[in-house]
Parts: structure tokens; sequence; C-alpha cells
């Protein structure tokens, strides 16, 4: 009988994170909005230490203000900062949006953001008769302190505050809200591809896809003040209280669709990532329920491609093959089914975040692949690594940050996940839908290709 | 006076031209708020100063984000341990706001020792450290009198100042007050020297040392590239301090200077001539004939491996407009070398100067050299589309802003992959800055695109009679220039 070994840390301390903090998780929400900015109320580094994170990531440039919280305002209250902060970023970029975020520094000294803007926003509109447009622009308090939860966490608040801030019944839309969770661009087109294919308007709360991966072309884009082009509008935000449905790609960032759901009626459907052949088989019965679409024949293509690569391949190299995967929870419940489906055993998962559905999301794998799977919950990259010492596995599956562990281990590292900043081109690639599945099924079979069986030997041929 | 870009009223004197009547910008000042400032925190300052110590656990107290973020950020490389590889936090929660971090903190030093046993533990405060109160000092007094183990105190609340520089401070602070001087070295020549100011960023220490070696120079420490706390610890038995990176590191040896009367050299292995006339400096100071005869062959010996190995590069890139806009130290430190493959610095500026490094900026550059301090990230393009240099040098952050705009980047931070100090680093950033200014990609970028859109469009543009600026101007959100 199949089940889950649940292993919880027994130190205190952290070491190698696999988590960051909320803050980060918000700026990612507010840069998919069109001409939306991330002001951060706190120190400096809380804004060029995710900016740097994010450039190495996607290898695009990440504007994200910030109110240079000092001293001073340690004592009296960072007001005045957040205030200027504000009006300066309103009259240099004038966004559509601006969301003020909160750290933890901000968050203990116990700045009431949510009033501060309220102030900050009468000032805009006074100012908006000598600047035009001022008081068009939207100021969001967005409160993430990082003494609680993760960066995941934080991406969930991020849209939850833009969706309440924003969404306006109005008249009833053909469309489908979906919050795609903290994934890439390349995720986020295959999503858009397949509602293309099926017909179906979506809305993305929000859209990150062009604005992390957006053209060099130095004729247009290097508009002044550099906003990249994409993201979802604000009206289309507003808009997003009228459509059939939300659909949450992220089992662990749903709480913007329960909030439309409890507050206009809009149907909320919270889910794992279509990551993998079952997950987005169940990613399409939803959108056929809220919307009564047809599947088209060229969906079903894909999902036969997707079949036949898996049985070209799968029971000849993948089988029976140990697989330790780390990282975001969705990431990880989505890539455990999906290892699972090619035949490979997801022996252990480990995540650094502490949300109660997680070992219940596992066990349910565990029964369907018939694996026992060790999950490691609220833990480090350190357990991870003690726990892959003792248990060899075949595969690791997670990150960039596990990569000095393959080497030393000589274990082949399929890098999914965020972040990933020693290979290129992840980021323009889909892990989610059957396109994804493909891709991923193509990684990692050809990993397991050049770690475990000799170049010279005729049969691989075949 | 014409500003030299459009921005912000308070931000005009920030940005100045050399030779014209103001020639150091307005610096040192709070950033404004609402700006995408290029800049760190304090706690980055200290960090990044301490972190290239390989043997030592550096342990950030605070929530996880402060050492999630900036775990191994620094490309310092290590041909010992990898333990300052490892991000090391007590990842503070509610519960601890309200009731203090300080158990937490002394457990986690206690699990740390244990499962590493390291040289040292050196304890990040963070802006929560700092605002909750936690006395990190007596929490490491006590871990250390139980462990046995260096447990010290960094206290590098990010909020302190507005410039990083100050973390450096703290970060040197943290090391004479608690490591040099704690240890006797067992032998001494008279020509021991630490190494202040150089991290190691990419292997650079490795294109230094052997020629210092060659000259028969003892290397007592690194501060702190590829060092062991234990090294540190001895370093007030040298005669001599030299300094690299001289924007974080004066501050070591002037305080090593005054508590232990030792004398220090500013030295630059960036670039031929300045490797030459540190090597000389170095030699000149213990004043041993040996000694000198011997860094004149190393030194013919070093430029005779580089000249033929540059040439190519340097038909190039003479000629070639380069803008600098870094952490601090390279802002002069490479003016000259980019010199010496034919180029033009005409832009240089810092993220965290003081006065003394525009003094310094100021003596190097020519007349005409745009000098900045703290340019946000709106700043910045307006300067590079204004000024059209041929490559810029600076970090990450900036990289993918130069790249949107056509320019050439190349990195000169802590992401770089190739060291760049002494004659062979030269050779290496000679390859490196002609790589980036001499792609091809570059050909296919602004120009060719005008003309593919051009000719693709011909037809349609002869019949609407738009300019070309006009035709290709951005669609949308492209005229919103700030009052």
């Amino acid at each position: 009988m199949s089940g889950i070994n649940v292993i919880e840390k027994e130190r205190t301390l952290i070491v190698n994170p696999l988590k960051t903090c909320q803050p980060l998780g918000a700026m990612y929400a507010v840069m998919g909005v069109h001409h939306g900015l991330p002001m951060v109320h706190g120190s400096q580094g809380c804004s060029t230490f995710v900016r740097y994170n994010f450039a190495r990531h996607f290898r695009e440039p990440a504007e994200i203000a910030v109110s240079s919280l000092h001293e001073d305002a340690a004592v009296f209250g960072g007001r005045k900062n957040i205030n200027a902060g504000i009006k300066n970023l309103a009259l240099r970029f004038k966004p559509d949006l601006i969301g003020a975020i909160t750290t933890c520094s901000s968050e203990i000294i116990g700045d009431d953001v949510f009033g501060f803007v309220d102030t900050t926003k009468k000032e805009l509109k006074e100012m908006s008769q000598e600047v035009k447009g001022l008081d068009k622009i939207e100021v969001i308090p967005i409160p993430t302190p990082s003494f609680v939860g993760n960066h995941f966490t934080g991406y969930d608040i991020g849209v939850k505050s833009l969706v309440d801030a924003l969404a306006e019944p109005g008249e009833p839309t053909e469309k489908v809200n979906l919050i795609p969770g903290m994934v890439n661009p390349g995720d986020i087109r295959e999503i858009k591809h397949i509602l293309a294919l099926l017909g179906i308007e979506g809305l993305l709360l929000t859209d990150t896809s062009d604005p992390f991966d957006s053209p060099l072309r130095p004729s247009v884009t290097p508009t002044e003040p550099y906003f990249p082009k994409g993201g979802t509008s604000v009206d289309e935000i507003r808009d997003s209280a009228n459509s059939q449905g939300t659909i949450a790609l992220c089992k662990y960032a749903g709480s913007g669709a329960n909030s439309l759901e409890k507050k206009y009626d809009v149907p909320a459907i919270i889910e794992s990532p279509p990551i993998g052949l079952q997950n987005t088989d169940q990613f399409l019965r939803n959108l056929k329920k809220l919307t009564d679409c047809e599947i088209p024949d060229s969906i079903l293509d894909e999902r036969g491609m997707l079949v036949d690569l898996i049985a070209d391949n799968a029971a000849r190299y993948l089988f029976d093959r140990k697989v330790a995967i780390y990282g975001d929870p969705d990431m990880t419940t989505g890539m455990a089914r999906f290892v699972g489906e090619l035949g490979m055993e997801p022996t252990m998962v480990c995540t650094g975040a502490n949300s109660k559905t997680f070992a219940p999301d596992m066990e349910k794998i565990s029964k369907e692949t018939g694996c026992d799977i060790d999950v490691l919950f609220e833990q480090d990259m350190r357990s991870f690594e003690v726990y892959v010492k003792e248990n060899p596995v075949d595969l690791m599956i997670g990150p960039s940050d596990g990569r000095l562990l393959a080497q030393n281990l000589g274990i082949p590292l399929i890098r999914v996940g965020f972040p990933v900043y020693d290979r290129i081109g992840y980021h323009r690639h889909p892990i989610v839908g059957y396109n994804g599945a493909a891709r991923l099924m193509e990684l990692i079979t050809n990993s397991v290709l050049e770690k475990y069986y000799e170049p010279s030997h005729w049969k691989l041929q075949q | 006076m014409e500003p030299v870009i459009e921005t912000f009223e308070s931000r005009k004197k920030h940005m100045c031209v050399k030779g014209e009547g103001l020639s150091i910008p307005v610096c040192d000042k709070a950033s404004m708020p609402g700006t995408v400032t290029q800049r760190t925190c304090v706690y980055g300052g200290a960090r990044i100063v301490l972190m290239p110590i390989t043997d030592s656990i550096h342990l950030v107290h605070g929530p996880i984000g402060c050492a999630a973020c900036t775990w191994d950020i620094r490309g310092s490389k290590s041909s010992r341990e990898d333990l300052y590889k490892k991000g090391c936090s007590t990842d503070l929660q509610e519960k601890d706001i309200i009731f203090g971090g300080e158990k937490k903190l002394f457990e986690t030093v206690l699990e740390l020792n244990r499962l590493f046993n390291p040289g040292a533990i050196f304890v990040y405060a963070t802006c929560v450290a700092g605002v909750i109160g936690d006395d990190i000092k007596a929490v490491c007094k006590k871990a250390q009198k139980i462990t046995g183990c260096r447990v010290i105190p960094v206290q590098s609340e990010g909020f302190q100042d507005h410039n990083k520089t100050k973390g450096h401070w703290i970060g040197g602070d943290a090391l004479l007050d608690y490591v040099i001087g704690t240890r006797e070295p067992e032998k001494t020549t008279p020509f021991d020297i630490n190494i202040v100011g150089e991290f190691n960023v990419a292997g650079d220490l490795w294109g230094i040392k052997p020629l210092l070696e060659e000259m028969g120079v003892n290397i007592i420490s690194t501060m702190s590239g590829d060092s062991h706390v234990e090294e540190i610890a001895q370093a007030h038995r040298a005669k001599l301090n030299i300094v690299q990176c001289q924007k974080s590191s004066n501050y070591v040896a002037q305080k090593m200077k005054k508590k232990y009367g030792m004398p220090f050299l500013k030295v630059n292995f960036f670039g031929l001539d300045q490797t030459v006339n540190s090597l000389r400096e170095i030699a000149d100071f213990f004043d041993d004939e040996e000694m000198i005869q011997c860094t004149e062959k190393i030194i013919e010996k070093g430029l005779d491996e580089v000249q033929d190995k540059i040439q190519d590069y340097k038909e190039r890139l003479t000629g070639k407009k380069v803008a600098l806009y870094v952490g601090g130290n390279k802002a002069w430190s490479l003016v000259r070398a980019f010199e010496e493959l034919g180029m033009d610095v005409m832009m240089s500026g810092t993220k965290n100067g003081i006065r003394e490094d525009y003094e310094r900026i100021k003596e190097t550059v020519r007349d005409g050299t745009i000098i900045v301090d703290d340019a946000n990230s709106t700043e910045l393009v307006r300067l590079l589309k204004k000024y059209q240099p041929d490559l810029l040098i600076s970090g990450a952050k900036e990289k993918y802003i130069s790249l949107k705009l056509g320019i050439p980047f190349c990195d000169f931070n802590h992401d770089r992959i190739s060291a760049f100090a002494g004659f062979k680093g030269f050779v290496s950033f000679a390859k490196e800055v002609d790589a980036s200014v001499s792609s091809p990609v570059f050909n296919l970028t602004s120009t060719s695109l005008y003309d593919i859109s051009n000719n693709l469009n011909s037809e349609k543009n002869l019949k609407t009679e738009k300019s070309s600026d006009e035709a290709l101007s951005p669609p949308s959100g492209g005229d919103k220039h700030e009052s």
C-alpha cells in the first residue's frame, strides 16, 4: 500500500532557502499589469535584490521603485517617504497603476499604508490640475510583511489586492479569468494558445508574459520611461467581476478567485497548475465546465502527440527511475504527478512552503502512482541534500539552486521553477499544457540518455 | 549651464561635466523616494565585503528574503572551502517579531556550529533585527563562549544609511573589532603584506597573487577574497597593506594604520600601466634591491606576453566610447585600462559615491567626461540615449536596460565570469570588452531594423509620406514625459 511519509524540519535555522519573501511575489503580480509599477515601501535592498533576482532569471529589466526607508523613518514612520515616493513615481512614469507594497520594516514600524495611500491619492488629484492624468493613476496598497508566508503567498496577496481594489460589476462577458501563478512567460503564452484553440477569451490576473520577455527593438522598445509591452490593463482587471468564471492555475494562490466569487458571484475553480497530461486534461474540463466550449481536434491532436511521445520512450528509458523534486508547492505537486505519468517514481518531494493542502495533495499522487513518497515539508535545500545523499535518486527536478549538489553527486538536474539562472531559454518555454509536458518529457529523457546510456550502444538509435 | 539630461530639479546637480565649473556632482544624499534606484542597502554592503571569507558561515538574522535574495550573490571564487556559499537565515516569523528573536538566533548559531564546524559565524543584523531591538552582540558573545567558535556580530541594519558604503565600513569594523589581531603568525618575514579590498570575483586574486609571490612578498591575508578567518586574524603583523578596492576598503587600511601603525598603498591591478605601477610601488616600498630587480623582470615578462595577444582587440576597439556606471572603485580604476585599449571613457558614475570617490574620478577622467551620481533607471536610459556610448560597464540590474536600447554591455560586477586583474587578466578583459562591443548582433538592431521595416513597408511609407521617425515612434506610452 503506497503512502506518504511527511518529514518535518528538525532545525530552527534555514540553510539554503527554498522560498523567499512575500514582497517578491507581490512585485511579480504587479509587473503583470500594463504600465503597472511596484513601489516597495522599505529599504533599498528590498527592491534592489528582487530586481537582481528577476534580472538573472528572466534576463530582462525590472523597473521596481522603492521608498528608501532610512533610520529616521524607523523612528518617525515612513509616511513622508511613501507619499513622496508615489508622487515622484507618478510624475516620472505616469503609470496606469502603482502597487504600494509593504515590507517587514514598514509593517513593523506600523505604517498605515492604506491611510497613506488615500492621502496621496487626494494629493495626486490636486496635482492633476497642473499635470494632466495624475488623478487617473490607480494606487493599490498591498500588505506583504515578509515575516509571514513566502513569495507564493505574496503573489496571492498581490493578485487579490488588485482584484479587490479594481473589480467592478457591469455587463456580463464571455471571458474567463485566469490566475496563472508565479510561472514563466512561456507558460502564460501556452495558456493563451490553449484558449485561442478553444475560442475562449481569457483575462489574465496578471499577464507577465510580455513584460518579462520583451523584444529588443531599439526603434520601438525604449519608450521613455521604460515600460515593457503587454500586461493586463487596469480596465481588464476591472472587468474581471463580469467574467464567466475564474480558474486559478495555482492551488496555493487562489484567494483572488475566491474573492471574485464571494463578491460578484464569479464561479471560482482553484486547481493545481496544468503540468503534465492529467492536470492539463483537468484544465480543459474546467474550461468546458465554465464555458461549455467544444474541445477542437487541434487540441486532441496536441494531446495525442504528447501521448505518442510518452508511448515511444517512457517505458524504455524512464520506467521506475527515482526522481527527487524540490521547489514551490504548485510546481512540485504538478511535476510529481507528471513524472508518475511517465512511469517514474517521485520518491521525494521537498517544498519550503507551509501550505496545509500540500501533504494531502501528495497523498493523492502517491495513491495514483502507487509510489511511496517522502514529503519534506517547510524544508530547505540542506534537508534536501541530506536526504538525497542517504537515499539516492536517478534525477533531480527543481530550480538552479540545486546545481552544485547535482554536480557533486553526479545526478542530472532538470531545471524547473524559480530561479533558473544558469541555463538560458528556460523562461521562454512552457512547462504547462500538452506542449509543456512534451518539452519536459524531452528534457527529462535526454538527460537520462546522456547520463545513463552509452552513446556507442546501437540500440539507443531505435 | 545646460543640464546634462532632463530630470527632477533636485537631481540636476547630481550630474556634471568635468571642466564646466562644477566638476564634482552632489553626492552621498538619500535617494529620492519613488525612483528605481540602483542602490542597495547597508546589509548588502556589509555582506559583499565579508562573504568571500570561504571557511565561514554567513548567517542573516532576519526574515527569509534578506538571505534568500543574496545567497551566493557574489561571484567570488574559492580554492578551498565552499561554506561561504551557503544561504543561512534565522527566518524570523511573526511570533519572533513580537517576542524577540534572540533565543532563536542563539539556537541557530549553536546548530550551525554543530552542523558545519565553521572558521567563524558572521551574524548580520537586518532591518527587522534592528527595529525589534535584538541585541545580537550579546547573543554572539554568549554563543561564542559556549561553542568556542568565533561568532561575530555585524551591525548592518539595512535602513541605517542611504549609502551602502556604510555597510562596507560596518563589515570592516566586524573584522577590526573581532578578528584582526587575535592570533599571532607562526612565522613572519620582512616582506609580509595583506591584500585589502580584493574579493576574488571571478578569480581576480589569482591574477595578482602569483605576481606578488614571485616578487618575494609574503601574503599573510586577503580581505576577503579566498581567505580563511584565521589568516585575517594574523593580519596585524603585516608590514604593509595594499588596497585594491579603495571604495570598500580604504576604511580598513586607515584604521589599521591608526591602530597598528601599518602603512598602506593604494594599488590597482586593472590595466597594464596600473599593474606595472602597483608592482613597482610595492617593490619601492620594501626598498630591497633584489626585489626591485625581480619586479622589473616580472613586468617585462608580463607585458611581453600581453602585447601580441591584445593587438586585434585594440584595433577593433580604438575610438569606441565607454560609459561606466558601477558600484564604486571601478568608476576610476578602470579608466586607464580602457584608454589602453584605445577607448574613450565619456561617462563615469557610481551608485554609492562619496565626495572622495568623485575627487578620484575627476582626477582620472579627461575634460568633457560626464560624471553622474546615483542615477536611477530613468536617468540611465536618458543618459544612454543622449550620449549613445558604444559600451556600458555596469551590473546585472542595468544590463538588460542597456541591451534593450541596443547598447553593448559588459558586466563588471558580481556576475562577471572572467578574471580581469593583472597581466593575464588584461587579456581576458580586452577579449570580453571586444566580444561585447564587436558582437555582430548590434549591427542587426537599430539601423538594420529601420531598413528592414522600411523595405517591407516601402510602398505604404511612400503613400503615407510619414517621416521615418514618426512612422517608427512607439505606439503608445512613448510620449509620456516627465513634467
